[in-house]
């Protein structure tokens, strides 16, 4: 094949992503046969889950120690001089959590129980910028839809004026399509005779 | 590689909890075109185009309307303020992020024109901003995995593993496709060949500064 014919065919925008979507299937295969290391000291470590469960600790396997306000859970930052009052409320519960936890040893491990505290904390503490950033993607994807939604979908009244004018158009270049097919009959025609 | 070789001398860091944004002149002139550009566009009017009207004498011209107007202006400037951020952010994570609302951003301002064509090709432009989400915020992930950090002072400092390799390699295949370089170029090309160009151009904008960018961090990962 022609690497000419082979661009023209990458120029139609319908067969980017197919090309796209090829490209990462092949380098996602390629990702398998890539030695694979977990770093032992990462950024948010925790102990292993089956630890505090056979301690019999009620928060198994989400217990990081620490009190409210006056001793940090276990928890790091990349840079710790830029959070000084890190993991002071990650051991925060509701009364709510308190008192379910005070009879039920599987309190850690139920769907109310997720760790928000310390997610929190990261999320809203030491990268908080970061989840500034993901809100205000969700909200620009909000402001495009609803524009949207509210011009072309709502205000019906513009969305007439367009339908009309689009269907006089094309009813236009209908007709003039049928005059040329006509003329061009006719001169078929005579030159046949 | 380190920060001095690429960027120039440090100038200063803003700390934003373990985000920490650095500003050296490579980045520093980089935000401040990107700021300046954002300013003009928001004083800016759209431009109209005149077209040939078909079998006749007279021309057409290809307005934008006033609402429309409003929202690819507001679109405009927030992405030209996502790419100014993007310059000098020294997070990989919050890097991906202010890719992923470029992306967003392009899309919608251009959702809104009235050729089919431009549509046509703003959908494909969507489904592959779609689909780089993956290897974006999977390749910052698996660095993240494998070095245990994401700030770039520290990925800068630490000798890369295949594991790295293959994360910055998912991330540019990322980039490659968020930012329309070819072969990928043909949807985001397409793109803007609609009226209302100070807001059109934008798109084209931050994808030229966003390659930069993205090649001096994966220097600074891969160095």
């Amino acid at each position: 094949m022609k690497i000419g014919r082979l661009w023209n065919k990458l120029a139609n925008p319908n067969n980017v992503p197919r090309l796209f979507a090829f490209c990462l299937a092949v380098i996602l295969i390629v990702g398998f046969v890539v030695p694979m290391a977990l770093n032992p000291d990462q950024l948010y470590v925790r102990p292993s889950p089956q630890l505090q469960a056979e301690d019999g600790v009620n928060l198994a396997p989400y217990d990081r120690g620490g009190e409210v306000l006056k001793e940090p859970v276990i928890v790091k930052a990349q840079y710790p001089e830029n959070s000084e009052e890190l993991g002071m409320i990650s051991a925060y519960m509701s009364p709510l959590a308190q008192w379910i936890s005070s009879i039920s040893p599987y309190f850690g491990t139920s769907i109310y129980s997720s760790p928000g505290g310390l997610i929190d904390e990261v999320l809203y503490y030491t990268r908080g910028f970061d989840t500034i950033l993901e809100s205000s993607i969700l909200m620009m994807s909000f402001v495009i839809a609803s524009w949207l939604t509210v011009n072309y979908t709502m205000n019906r009244r513009d969305i007439e004026k367009d339908i009309k004018k689009a269907a006089s158009d094309s009813a236009k270049l209908a007709r003039e399509v049928k005059v040329s097919d006509e003329k061009s009959r006719l001169k078929q025609l005579r030159r046949d005779n | 590689m380190d920060f001095v070789t690429l960027g120039g001398n440090l100038f200063g860091t803003i700390p934003l909890g373990d985000i920490v944004l650095y500003v050296t002149p490579l980045n520093l002139f980089l935000f401040g075109v990107l700021i300046i550009f954002t300013l003009l566009i928001a004083i800016s009017k759209t431009e109209t185009q005149v077209e040939a009207t078909l079998m006749k004498l007279s021309n057409t011209n290809v307005k934008v309307g006033k609402s429309e107007f409003k929202q690819r202006r507001f679109l405009a400037v927030i992405c030209g303020i996502a790419s100014a951020g993007a310059m000098i952010t020294g997070d990989l994570f919050n890097f991906t992020l202010f890719m992923a609302l470029i992306g967003i951003l392009n899309i919608g301002i251009v959702s809104a024109v009235k050729q089919t064509t431009v549509l046509n090709s703003a959908y494909q432009y969507g489904l592959i901003a779609m689909m780089c989400s993956l290897p974006l915020f999977g390749g910052a992930a698996i660095i993240l995995a494998s070095t245990g950090t994401l700030s770039l002072f520290e990925l800068s400092q630490l000798p890369p593993n295949p594991m790295v390799i293959f994360g910055a390699v998912l991330m540019l295949l990322g980039i490659l496709g968020e930012s329309g370089v070819a072969p990928f170029f043909a949807s985001k090309a397409e793109m803007f060949r609609t009226p209302g160009s100070p807001f059109i151009v934008i798109i084209h904008l931050s994808s030229l500064f966003i390659i930069v960018r993205a090649v001096e961090i994966l220097l600074l990962v891969l160095g």
